[in-house]
């Protein structure tokens, strides 16, 4: 493909994330949205609209191709979609999709290095957001948010305009416990995230239910609905025990002073 | 339950700029913290609102609502207008600092499957279905029709379920603390987020090991002993490790560095 589509390519992948980030929707990273927009730049707009329409369904499973499809629906949708345009030619939106299969792979080993180094930001965004000052966060939400696509988006463009194996040569001189290392931070940095959490919340009377919590997901397999649903029947029936304790608690005082006039005034009767 | 009308104007407005605010729930996620950066912005007009004359107290609230956060894009609302409410009365002194993130944790997961299920792989699936067929014939009101009817529908649910979580935090606030049950209240709350935090801890974090020890002949696999004790054992004590040590006052920035030390030479000596 040439430079100009690879340009294309990385432009749109870049704003359709930026997009669909910003409205929080996925709608704007489907294919039948995307593939139109590339269209449009490439100035084929129909045949934009056309593949949008079979990329949905392919990406919906409900429509099947020989072979596998891309994992990440929108770089494989830009991708596919400049190829055939360019290409113009019959089954050249499979070719494309195909193509887009091996950028999609690298991609992933590429975005997997940097998320060690979104998530080191973390106590920085924290920072930031002790300033107090909610302009300068959220323009720095604004500006960082394209900071973080441009990986991607760079690996397409290469991926697309010089092919696959140059960045695969790139990325082999990278020694390997680097990448495993990179890639197991990444799933040990949520531990964090949660220990700032549980900080938070822990309290040594009621620390045992994190156990419980853990064991009921990780052995019964139970979804977190299953578990909020028997977590809330857990909570409600504490609470009300410990409500009845309090009233018992309560009617022991006033009985105790009760029973005291009780007792006088059964004197002065008596008297 | 008070009406959207039955709002005071400061209210509403707050509760609208959280609405537009909460469509930048994506931006800048991360690991660490996934939505914290998008749930800080949505409750941004709260907070200003809230500690507008406590600066002390204002940076607090905002450190708070950096915790971690994760949940489907519509839900996220629900709990931000409850957060509202729950700030609100936290700063009146009705309730306790650890109730407002306890009720947060509780939700989030819950929340995240019914969404889920309801926004991708329903409403997803119906938008699709008009948009497929109008665009196959080269028609572009297909996909302005699946954003629609996807996209902007869940802009509304956003709209009226910050609404919701307000009007329904204030008011199971306010009976609980007119009943007198408060800190019976608030420590049931605390052990329902106890509970979604222990489940979060076993379906997101994982301690990747991948070692095997070769004596003579026979070789062991780490794993198995480890998951012998019991199954996912390590997660459970990484998290339970990085709470005790913020607690001893480590920075996270020190323990996020930490651990990608840890990775990369857990990985050189080859154990990951």
């Amino acid at each position: 493909m040439t430079l100009s589509s690879a340009l294309v390519c990385a432009f749109v992948y870049w704003l359709m994330r930026y997009l669909d980030n910003t409205t929080g929707w996925d709608a704007m990273a489907r294919p039948i949205v995307v593939a139109p927009v590339v269209g449009l730049v490439l100035g084929d707009f129909k045949t934009g609209i056309i593949m949008g329409a079979s990329l949905e369904a392919i990406f919906m499973g409900i429509s099947a191709i020989g072979g596998a499809i891309p994992a990440d629906a929108l770089s494989g949708t830009v991708i596919a979609v400049a190829y055939a345009i360019g290409a113009g030619s019959e089954g050249a939106m499979e070719t494309g999709l195909a193509l887009a299969m091996s950028i999609g792979t690298l991609m992933s080993s590429i975005s997997s290095m940097f998320t060690p180094l979104w998530a080191g930001l973390a106590p920085w965004w924290e920072k930031e957001a002790a300033e107090c000052n909610p302009v300068k966060f959220s323009a720095l939400n604004w500006i960082m948010e394209g900071v973080r696509g441009l990986p991607q988006t760079v690996v397409i463009f290469l991926g697309v305009a010089y092919g696959v194996s140059g960045l695969q040569t790139f990325l082999n001189v990278c020694p390997g416990w680097v990448m495993t290392g990179l890639h197991a931070a990444g799933s040990m940095m949520t531990a964090v995230g949660f220990g700032i959490l549980l900080s938070m919340i822990w309290s040594k009377e009621i620390a045992v239910f994190y156990f419980v919590g853990f064991i009921l997901s990780k052995s019964l397999g139970l979804s977190s609905l299953g578990i909020a649903v028997i977590g809330a029947c857990v909570a409600i029936t504490i609470f009300f025990v410990e409500k009845h304790a309090l009233e018992y608690g309560q009617r022991q005082k006033e009985g105790a002073s009760e029973a005291d006039v009780k007792e006088n005034n059964d004197e002065e009767e008596f008297f | 339950m008070k009406k959207i009308n039955e709002l005071q104007a400061e209210e509403k407005s707050v509760l609208t700029k959280m609405f537009w605010n909460s469509h930048k729930v994506f931006h800048n996620f991360n690991m660490t913290k996934m939505e914290a950066n998008g749930f800080t912005m949505t409750m941004s007009p709260a907070i200003e609102s809230i500690y507008k004359d406590d600066p002390e107290a204002k940076k607090e609230a905002y450190v708070r609502h950096q915790a971690f956060f994760n949940t489907h894009a519509v839900a996220m609302n629900y709990i931000a207008g409850m957060a509202y409410a729950l700030e609100k009365d936290y700063y009146a002194g009705k309730i306790p600092e650890s109730t407002i993130n306890a009720v947060k944790a509780s939700l989030m997961g819950p929340t995240a499957g019914m969404f889920d299920s309801l926004f991708f792989n329903c409403l997803r699936v119906i938008a699709a279905g008009v948009g497929i067929g109008l665009c196959a014939s080269g028609n572009i009101i297909g996909s302005i029709l699946f954003i629609l009817i996807y996209g902007v529908t869940q802009s509304v649910c956003k709209y009226y379920l910050t609404v919701l979580g307000y009007t329904s935090g204030t008011e199971f606030i306010d009976k609980v603390y007119n009943s007198g049950l408060m800190s019976i209240a608030t420590r049931c709350v605390s052990i329902l987020g106890l509970l979604m935090v222990g489940a979060m801890t076993a379906t997101t974090v994982s301690f990747p090991l991948n070692w095997t020890i070769n004596v003579g002949d026979t070789s062991v696999v780490f794993q198995d002993l480890l998951d012998a004790v019991y199954p996912g054992i390590m997660s459970v004590v990484l998290v339970l490790l990085m709470m005790y040590l913020i607690k001893k006052g480590k920075r996270p920035s020190f323990l996020v560095f930490c651990i990608l030390l840890l990775g990369l030479i857990g990985a050189f000596l080859g154990i990951f």
